[in-house]
């Protein structure tokens, strides 16, 4: 094999490691019921959320840390962590012009230009900074179309009663340890409201950087499309390097009534911790969709390639008849990077389709596991699930682990799971050098045709921008 | 009828096993309800002992005592099987024992593991040592007419070329519970085929570990396991690759109707190694009823780039397509339906050892319906 | 076409070569002028392979001495991805699936990274697709190959079409064609001798590996070279390859033979 190896390909220095100097207000560390009223306080809440966010953490006292997907990791300080952390600037700032421009650069340095003349003509954009939403741009344009996309703390004071009406019912606050964490402490987030028979007009995206060391993330992220409505929205996710390791614990709830759909896409490259596992970001994040209409859809793609160690697994409940859920996803993971991630499908109602699609690649000594289930109730009459999931190897220290459950409840139901393991063979390298391609394009074009699948999946702007990314991360690996 | 736990029962088999009954708490145990295990009154089987009297066949012969528990221990530690709880429970039962060394080509060798009517547990050990080159087919024929529980625990060592054809028939009654956990070693370039077919038991739980010592070897798994009724059948597979270019070639078939469960844990392990493994595995199970349930998950644990590991899992009923041309060719719906679940099972019926066929498998484990 | 002026484009000297601990090649000397077509014949097993591998810079293979001249520069310096740059092409015999890559972008970047070396423009998608559907009509392949991933699910004969494709794209100095004919029906193997002649021209020189007569008479070398035991025995005109097959390789062993017993190490090249 040639000198590079694919071994080296893969350990690239991470490009948004950079540190915003900007003075932040932070509350002290650790997790009270004093400090839940104080966030709540701070954000001005009515009081059902205030009761909301007491109930959580009430419940949190009492659940355990879960352990069963084996991930390594030290236990995590609860009491050691920041919960509140917001750039100075008093109020969210009616026009961009206000807002620090630090804040503006360091967006604009991540890809991510907010100013009126150089944001992206078609993308909406929500930025959250550690702990608050700092910006959202084409608020009225959308408004217009009366499409409501807007932090949550302001959706919080503005449009009270849909936050009420739905926060908290894909994902109870007590459905599992990180989500009950969550819903007591989450500080901001995106809402999006599509209403009856609307197509919002432009992709909407947010975008989550942490700034603070020791700052836990805890966003909250609420989409609701009624009937007949359609949205494709993306996450993208960084943060600096720290040899600390910062939690983040967010939730999703996404909420889609009759012949509605969502396109839910994200792009995780939260820090990933250095090559012996230093630092980087726990990924453990709640994502989950309600298909309550019928003939409703949503569709998760996830490109994961950040994190010290991701733990999510984006779900659909597919609950109205003839209700579709989708699940595409690549995980890459390298040096010591731990992500178990997959989704549930849970078929409830008749006829309800379901399609996973699942591309992991592992590297260096990561371990990168698919963990799945497909579970038909025993009302799912003629439900279909298919799923696929492909494992790429990189090296013979990485370990790629499969484990796709199915549980069955209905004989008129077909449920089946393919899977495979490959690598990049030495004879297809030289092949593909033979004929003039050089070896980090020829990794890099076996990478991405792996994860066509996926990428075909993803909103057109950010397609070709995972594509860079996976080649990025790979730089170095293959060997 | 839901068997009716006894409360003595857990208590007795927890002392026994040193250890209490696994609980659904335990990942292993999550979907396997012991009620049936724990309606069995707690003592020992009268019985006379199955094993006493076996005629060996040319090429088989007694392994002498003091051998027996060294080279037990070697195998229960080769797979990891000494922790299983279906291990601890055979262990402290203090088995019935029949323990084999095999040279040569040996005869084929019929078991008859018949627990009859009688109550109580059946607790029996087989330990067989394959001899470089040896190669043996033997049957392990399982039955029961009454409210008991048959533990078997089965260990095998071959040595490098042998093979071993190791089938068990085991159709049971729904009072009665089948804990069959096997262990076996190979070494390279040794072959192993096991064909289980289970039908019929209140509970079985059926526990193959087989751990390629050096990789280098074959392994061939055929199963088909059929619920009704409130049966609950369970199989949880392991096959762990200790060194390269080993193959496995496993297929586990289900067939669920009534209210019956069936639970199946397909785990293959292909370490670092382990490079140029071939593992294919495909679970398919057919659901013929509303109330049966059917769960299903394969675990694959890989960390070596050069291996090729598939596998697959189907879960629906009867192809619809199929009966079509059954049907279009003049066959009445319930008859096709009936030709199409024998073909399913026999696929896995027919890689029985040679003598099976004596015992007419199909009929024992798909009794005509009414 | 022979012209003992024509620009020297290749020149082997004096090849050993070895994977992992075998010696395979031991002293191979041949040299490929502009215009010529040579063909090395020889048994399975007499190295053919190999010297082709070793020529494309397959890493498996380690040159242990001797000296490979591409045009004036040291050949065996240079990465696989670079000897394809500068214009040398190996077709392989068995040639590679690479599952999830297009074929045609695969096609796109080689050519790109060809015509880069030679300081010509890169060509954009469309202006590609323009190029590819003209160069398609020399193997006579279906647009439809295009859209799969590269030889993925290819019969035998596709994928040699595409080799040959290939070639045409990336306009080599030097081809060589590995056992190009093997597996072929005998129409598959008339459009890819065509294709081969048609894309052989006096700036450039190619080299057929094969086993049989049938493709050299479809395609007739100025050379002949038999290759045995990882050297080359006897190198003639286009009538050695049918004296070969005539007479089989029996005299093979006995020249060998020959050889053994008088301790004669270096190859003889008789004319």
């Amino acid at each position: 094999m040639s000198t590079a190896t694919v071994g080296d390909l893969v350990s690239q220095p991470y490009k948004h490691g950079f540190v915003t100097d900007i003075e932040t207000e932070k509350i002290a560390k650790g997790l009270s019921e004093d400090v839940v009223r104080l966030i709540s306080s701070k954000k001005d809440e009515p009081d059902f959320l205030l009761a909301f966010r007491l109930r959580a953490y009430r419940q949190w006292l009492q659940m355990d840390e879960p352990n069963w997907a084996a991930l390594g990791y030290p236990g995590i300080d609860y009491q050691n962590i920041i919960y509140y952390a917001a750039p100075k600037q008093q109020e969210k700032k009616a026009s961009l012009d206000e807002v620090d421009p630090k804040l503006l650069e360091t967006f604009e340095k991540l890809g991510i230009p907010l100013s009126e003349q150089k944001r992206l003509s078609n993308v909406a954009v929500d930025a959250v900074f550690d702990s608050v939403s700092i910006a959202t741009t084409y608020r009225e344009k959308l408004a217009e179309h009366g499409v409501i996309f807007c932090s949550i703390s302001e959706a919080v004071k503005e449009h009270p009663d849909l936050i009420e009406q739905y926060l908290g019912t894909v994902v109870p606050s007590n459905d599992n340890y990180f989500a009950a964490l969550n819903s007591a402490v989450f500080s901001d987030g995106s809402f999006v409201f599509i209403p009856k028979g609307v197509e919002c007009p432009m992709e909407l995206s947010t975008y989550f950087r942490i700034n603070s060391a020791d700052t836990g993330q805890f966003e909250r992220t609420l989409i609701v499309a009624e009937e007949g409505a359609s949205v494709s929205y993306l996450e993208g996710c960084t943060a600096p390097m720290f040899d600390t390791n910062q939690l983040h614990a967010a939730v999703v709830e996404l909420v889609v009534l009759d012949d509605a759909s969502i396109k839910y896409s994200t792009v995780q490259n939260w820090y990933a911790g250095d090559e012996n596992g230093v630092g980087g970001i726990y990924n453990f994040v709640t994502k989950r969709g309600q298909c309550r209409g019928d003939r409703s859809r949503i569709s998760w793609t996830q490109v994961e390639t950040g994190s010290a160690i991701t733990w999510k697994y984006p779900s659909c409940v597919l609950q109205g008849a003839d209700s579709v859920g989708e699940f595409y996803s690549v995980a890459l993971t390298n040096n010591r990077q731990q992500a178990d991630t997959g989704t549930k499908m849970i078929h409830v109602g008749p006829r309800t389709r379901s399609t996973i699609v699942s591309k992991g690649i592992s590297a260096g000594h990561s371990s990168n596991s698919y963990r799945g289930l497909v579970q038909i109730g025993p009302k799912a009459v003629g439900a279909k699930n298919y799923s696929q999931c492909d494992s790429m190897l990189i090296g013979d220290q990485a370990a790629a682990n499969t484990y796709p459950y199915i549980r069955s409840q209905q004989p008129d139901a077909a449920v089946e799971h393919e899977a495979s393991t490959c690598r990049i063979s030495a004879d297809q390298l030289f092949y593909l050098q033979t004929r003039g391609i050089g070896f980090e394009e020829a990794v890099s074009m076996m990478v991405s045709g792996f994860c066509r699948d996926v990428f075909n999946q993803l909103p057109m702007e950010f397609a070709a921008e995972a594509d860079k990314l996976l080649a990025l991360k790979l730089e170095g690996s293959v060997g | 009828m839901p068997a009716v736990a006894l409360p003595a029962t857990a208590e007795w088999l927890a002392a026994l096993a040193g250890e209490p009954l696994p609980g659904r708490r335990q990942e292993d145990w999550r979907f396997t309800d012991l009620a049936a295990l724990q309606a069995v009154a707690p003592q020992f089987w009268g019985g006379s002992d199955p094993l006493a009297h076996v005629v060996l066949p040319a090429g088989v012969t007694r392994l002498a005592g003091a051998e027996v528990p060294t080279l037990r221990d070697q195998t229960l530690q080769a797979t990891g099987s000494a922790a299983a709880w279906t291990v601890r429970l055979n262990q402290g039962a203090s088995p019935h024992g029949l323990a084999l060394r095999v040279s040569g080509a040996a005869g084929p060798l019929q078991l008859q593991l018949d627990a009859g009517d009688g109550p109580g547990l059946l607790a029996l050990q087989l330990l067989l040592v394959l001899e470089e080159g040896a190669s043996l087919e033997l049957l392990l024929h399982h039955s029961s007419r009454g409210a008991n529980a048959t533990s078997l625990v089965t260990l095998a060592q071959l040595a490098r070329g042998a093979r071993l054809n190791l089938g068990v028939l085991a159709a049971g009654d729904a009072r009665a519970s089948l804990l069959s956990h096997l262990a076996i070693s190979q070494a390279p370039a040794s072959e192993l085929k096991l064909t289980t077919a289970v039908g019929g038991w209140g509970l079985s739980r059926l526990e193959p570990r087989v751990c390629q010592i050096e990789g280098a070897a074959q392994t061939r798994l055929r199963a088909l396991q059929l619920v009704d009724g409130q049966e609950l059948a369970d199989t949880h597979s392991q096959v762990s690759f200790g060194g390269p270019e080993g193959e496995l070639d496993q297929l586990h078939k289900v067939v669920a109707d009534g209210a019956g469960r069936s639970v199946f844990n397909g785990a293959v392990r292909v370490p670092r190694q382990a490079q140029q493994t071939n593992a294919a595995q495909l679970s398919r199970s057919l659901l013929l009823s509303e109330r049966a349930r059917v769960d299903t998950k394969p675990e694959l644990e890989i960390v070596a780039d050069d291996v090729k590991c598939a596998h697959g899992a189907t879960v629906s009923r009867l192809q619809q397509n199929e009966l079509f041309y059954l049907q279009s060719r003049g066959i009445g719906a319930d008859q096709a339906s009936k030709l199409l679940l024998r073909g399913y099972c026999e696929e896995v019926l027919r890689e029985l050892p040679a003598g099976a066929a004596a015992c007419h498998p199909l009929q024992l484990l798909l009794p005509e319906r009414p | 076409m022979i012209r003992p002026d024509a620009p020297l484009l290749l020149e082997i000297r004096d090849l050993h070569a070895r994977v992992e601990d075998q010696p395979i090649l031991k002293g191979v000397n041949l040299t490929l002028r502009a215009g010529e077509i040579h063909a090395v014949m020889g048994r399975n097993g007499s190295g053919k392979s190999t010297l082709s591998k070793v020529l494309a810079g397959h890493p498996a293979y380690t040159v242990t001495a001797g000296s490979v001249t591409y045009r004036g520069a040291d050949l065996l310096e240079l990465d696989p991805e670079q000897r394809a740059r500068i214009g040398l092409f190996l077709g392989f015999q068995y040639p590679v699936e690479i599952p999830g890559v297009s074929n045609l972008e695969f096609l796109r970047v080689a050519t790109n990274a060809r015509r880069a070396e030679r300081g010509e423009d890169e060509l954009d998608t469309f202006a590609f697709e323009d190029l590819v559907r003209e160069r398609l009509k020399v193997v006579q392949m279906d647009p439809a190959f295009l859209e799969r991933s590269v030889n993925e699910g290819f019969s035998g004969g596709e994928k040699k079409r595409n080799e040959i494709l290939q070639m045409a794209l990336l306009e080599p100095l030097v081809a060589i064609l590995d056992e190009t004919d093997s597996g072929l029906d005998i129409d598959a193997l008339r459009i890819v001798a065509d294709g081969v002649s048609q894309l052989a021209g006096p700036d450039n020189a190619t080299l057929l590996i094969t086993h049989y007569q049938r493709l050299l008479d479809l395609i007739t070398p100025d050379y002949v070279h038999v290759m045995a035991a990882g050297r080359i025995l006897r190198t003639g005109g286009k009538e050695l390859a049918l004296e070969l097959e005539r007479t089989g390789y029996d005299w093979v062993d006995q020249e060998l033979a020959n050889l053994e017993a008088t301790g004669e190490r270096e190859p003889v090249e008789v004319a």
